[in-house]
């Protein structure tokens, strides 16, 4: 097992891609969040979930995170009237995607945090191992 | 003699991350010891800074995370910071030995 503070650093680093996964998930949910179908009664777009799961770094033996899938949320779509849209049914109303912008807005806010916490792991670490590499150029 | 043989393939050791090799670097003599040290430094420093590079270009072309080549970079910044603090270490330790009044 090589040195816990670069683990630490891996660890924190494979957090840093995870929640940046999950922003791009909460980008492409708040650009598509007016994406209807095309033809009439056809399904608009469908939020996207992520879900993380450990994984184990075999060169340092540290449990680190991973995108472990990207789902669709199954909730129903919001019916909208609006007959002249191509993506009308029969009674003039159209599908909207079921995507909540508060939702994705909090969501949001917590990868950003998220993100900071793994952030300031890896800053420590750093700050950790520059110390204790200045042990050896302190006194001489 | 001034033998640092085992603290010497220590300090090898712990630069190249590699496992010890019992024996092998403890009948160095002082001088061959200064010089295995200095080139595992330097070997293991460039490596490091060659990774840093390619991924820095490489994130910049795209290709790589900007988190990936910032840890790369870092890991590199490290790997130099070591080396060099090592280095330093040893070629005062040589200049002492060098002032020793005979």
């Amino acid at each position: 097992m090589g040195d816990p503070l670069i683990a630490a650093m891996k660890t924190s680093a494979s957090g840093l891609e995870a929640q940046s996964m999950r922003v791009r998930i909460i980008s492409e949910n708040l650009a598509n969040a007016q994406s209807t179908g095309s033809t009439p009664g056809s399904d608009p777009f469908r939020r996207k979930t992520i879900s993380f799961g450990e994984e184990l770094d075999r060169m340092s033996g540290a449990t680190v995170v991973g995108v472990k899938s990207i789902q669709t949320d199954q909730s129903p779509f919001e019916l909208e009237f609006d007959p002249g849209n191509p993506a009308a049914n029969a009674a003039g109303y159209v599908k909207m995607p079921n995507v909540n912008l508060i939702l994705e807005m909090a969501d949001m806010r917590e990868a950003n945090r998220s993100y900071e916490s793994n952030l300031q792991v890896v800053k420590q670490a750093r700050e950790m191992i520059s110390m204790t590499i200045d042990l050896l150029r302190g006194g001489n | 003699m001034i033998t640092s043989a085992i603290g010497d393939s220590k300090v090898l050791q712990a630069i190249q991350g590699a496992p010890a090799q019992p024996n092998a670097a403890d009948k160095l003599s002082a001088s061959e010891g200064f010089e295995k040290i200095l080139n595992g430094l330097g070997v293991n420093a460039f490596e490091a800074l060659r990774t840093g590079e390619s991924t820095a270009i490489a994130a910049i072309e795209g290709k790589a995370t900007t988190q990936q080549a910032v840890m790369a970079t870092m890991e590199a910044e490290k790997s130099l910071q070591a080396a060099l603090a090592i280095r330093d270490k040893i070629v005062n330790a040589f200049l002492e030995i060098s002032r020793m009044q005979i």
